[in-house]
């Protein structure tokens, strides 16, 4: 059955992907330990927690994929209901909550050691991630206990778009206070640059998570299909069962 | 000649949930006619109904009213569009009344909002007719309900009878809960208004007001309609005489309705305020005036205006008090698109962040000189004025997160986040303020750029949580 073989070979690339990814991950996390050199102590208040880059920046990087996807799937729910639209602001939304987790914790780690305070309100990058990883979580929670159906989902489509709107309410507001605030940390650490060596462990974890994010994706965005398929089957038993 | 049409929905699809409950429906409703929507139990009736005023997004169709005028006009289709609905009667299957109105204002409300003004005689005398007037200045939490049910029965019908232009009135099983006597009294003024040019659709499984009908609709089991007239031998009952029409200001009739529930049962103040008080006295307990001056301005800046900012952060009443017996609902059909806009701005908190933040002053301002304490006096309220936009921006937030079918279960606070920086910007400007002395001009490093700054995120803020929702 053509159906069927192309749901069975998705899944496995899905999990390929994952595993893949994750094993990049974990490759990374080791090879920030042993193999990328320490920084200059003399620059950085916390010469060792800069490691946790390795992972911060995937984490970026992979969220801002999601962020992306839930945007895109709101736009195509929001204006046309395109049921597609819909599984990707699902896709979108838990994994823009996974890996936007991923940035606004590592990040305040990072800022605790290193700017001696765990939250800059001037850092662009953090508010904005944790103000779009808040909109994704709330995604997440409503979509669980809302019952399903076209109002919740032109709301929840609609908080998506609220969320994207707010990003650049979120840069003009922290462009304004950095302007006001100026010398931190993070524009320091881009203008130093980075060893070759830090930029290939770099490089492996933003490809690490890169698959990493390809395979979930696949393999969520496929559950929502079978989910949806699933309704489907449960509304014509209950037709029938009236 | 064919009877003039009032309303029209043509070709509408509604989803409930997951399902199509209508689909591909055509249905009009005539001058002096009066239309039975029947049909099995979770068919569509009320859905239909609710459509015609256009509480409904739909996936395809229309649903077109004519006005005062003669004029046809779209008031809901399926890209979006939405208008105000003509001046009209609306019953809905829960009343749709908040219990903190007493009954005389009920009906006046219902009236104002249709652009009629009717004398208090008026208004007695129909209280009168209905077995109302001994509880006329009761609040209608206090009705039982079958009372409660001939309110909003009569607040569907009075502004087609205080009105001499012929209107749509739409009742959803208006005779449930009524007992023998107002169900005459109904088919009586329903077929008086029919008489008089006036349209009254109405959903309904009671065969009395099917036999009232002139035209029955029945929504198949496959959700097709179908149609088919009839005499109708009903008695014709005698209606008061209409009053003087006025421009119907449904927004002004909003607010005075808004203010009238928070003056008698204020709750939205009581709400707000105690957090913040408890805030304020909590820090006030715990951090003491050393603290403060180690260390400096900008942290006793975000101490006194912390309270204010909790404040203004709650959950506004308002949403509670649509929520009850649908009475929210009912506000929406009758506001339409200006629904969102007003109950963002009726339901903030605009009253407490300038004495909250008198108060905060007064309290934890002890460490500053007798000049930047009259400085500040003099100057804080623009930062209260500015909150007052953040009060709003929030409570839009909530009314979007309200629009959820168990918006209780919604965490509404994950979207208010954004008001945090709106809140800082206030806390650089005082601590300005503070170090030294407020300027009016428009700098980057000004405080008053910084005031208008936080006023502009929350405005735009406001315009997205407003504008962007289909509701």
């Amino acid at each position: 059955m053509p159906f069927g073989i192309v749901v069975i070979s998705r899944k496995h690339v899905g999990w390929v992907f994952t595993g893949l990814g994750s094993l990049g991950a974990i490759i990374t996390a080791v090879l920030s330990y042993t193999y990328a050199p320490g920084v200059d102590p003399d620059a950085w208040k916390a010469p060792e927690a800069y490691r946790i880059l390795f992972w911060h920046v995937p984490f970026a990087w992979t969220s801002f994929i999601a962020f992306t996807i839930l945007f895109i799937g709101s736009i195509a729910w929001y204006a046309r209901r395109k049921e597609w639209g819909w599984r990707l602001v699902a896709t979108g939304s838990d994994l823009g909550l996974l890996f936007g987790l991923g940035v606004v914790i590592s990040g305040p780690i990072w800022g605790a050691a290193e700017w001696g305070v765990p939250w800059d309100w001037g850092d662009l990058r953090l508010n904005t991630y944790a103000l779009l990883t808040g909109v994704a979580l709330f995604i997440v929670l409503s979509r669980r206990s809302q019952a399903d159906g076209i109002n919740t989902r032109d709301t929840l489509s609609t908080v998506g778009l609220f969320g994207f709107a707010l990003v650049p309410i979120t840069i003009l507001a922290t462009t304004l206070y950095r302007e006001r605030h100026p010398g931190l940390i993070i524009v320091k650490s881009e203008d130093s640059g980075l060893d070759p060596e830090i930029s290939r462990v770099l490089l492996i974890g933003v490809l690490s998570f890169s698959l990493l994010m390809i395979g979930l994706s696949i393999l969520t965005e496929l559950s929502y299909r079978l989910q949806d398929e699933l309704t489907k089957l449960q509304q014509r038993l209950d037709e029938v069962v009236h | 000649m064919e009877a003039a049409k009032l309303l029209s929905a043509s070709n509408l699809d509604v989803y409930r949930g997951n399902r199509l409950v209508l689909s591909n429906i055509e249905l009009s409703l005539n001058e002096g006619e009066v239309v039975a929507l029947v049909g099995p139990n979770g068919s569509g009736k009320t859905t239909l109904l609710e459509s015609c005023a256009g509480m409904h997004r739909m996936t395809s169709g229309k649903v077109e009213w004519r006005d005062d005028n003669g004029e046809v006009r779209i008031v809901r289709d399926f890209e979006g569009r939405r208008k105000r609905l003509p001046p009209m009667g609306l019953t809905l299957q829960k009343d749709g009344i908040c219990g903190d109105e007493t009954v005389e204002e009920r009906l006046s409300t219902a009236l104002s909002i249709s652009g009629c003004a009717p004398s208090s005689l008026d208004l007695n005398q129909m209280l009168s007719t209905w077995g109302l007037d001994h509880r006329a200045v009761d609040p209608t939490a206090q009705l039982s309900g079958g009372l409660r049910r001939r309110l909003a029965v009569l607040c569907g019908l009075s502004p087609a009878v205080m009105s001499s232009n012929p209107r749509v009135i739409l009742l959803d099983e208006p005779s449930e809960g009524l007992d023998e006597s107002a169900r005459g009294l109904l088919v009586n003024w329903m077929r008086a208004l029919a008489a008089q040019g006036n349209g009254i659709l109405i959903a309904t499984h009671d065969p009395e007001m099917i036999a009232a009908s002139d035209r029955i609709v029945s929504i198949l089991e496959n959700g097709a309609l179908s149609s088919e007239t009839q005499d109708c031998l009903a008695f014709v009952g005698e209606l008061p005489d209409s009053c003087p029409a006025i421009e119907p200001n449904p927004l002004a009739s909003h607010l005075r309705w808004a203010f009238r529930m928070e003056v008698r049962n204020p709750i939205d103040t009581i709400s707000r305020l105690l957090p913040a008080l408890i805030s304020l006295l909590l820090i006030h307990t715990f951090v003491d005036e050393k603290e403060i001056l180690v260390s400096g301005n900008d942290f006793l800046s975000a101490l006194i205006l912390a309270p204010a900012f909790i404040s203004v952060l709650v959950a506004p009443a308002l949403i509670k008090r649509y929520a009850e017996a649908d009475c929210g609902r009912w506000w929406s059909a009758l506001l339409g698109p200006m629904h969102r806009i007003s109950s963002s701005i009726i339901g903030a908190s605009l009253i407490l962040p300038l004495p909250l933040i008198y108060i905060s002053w007064l309290i934890l301002g002890d460490t500053a000189s007798a000049e930047t304490s009259q400085d500040v006096l003099e100057s804080i309220w623009i930062i209260g004025l500015s909150l007052i936009d953040v009060a709003i921006a929030a409570s839009a937030v909530h009314l979007l997160v309200a629009d959820l079918h168990r918006s209780n279960a919604a965490a509404a606070s994950l979207l208010l986040l954004v008001l945090v920086w709106p809140f800082i910007e206030l806390t650089d400007a005082l601590t300005i303020i503070l170090n030294d002395g407020m300027t009016y001009g428009l700098g980057m490093e000004e405080p008053f750029t910084m005031i208008l700054l936080a006023s502009l995120t929350s405005l735009l803020i406001w315009l997205v949580a407003v504008f962007l929702p289909d509701n």
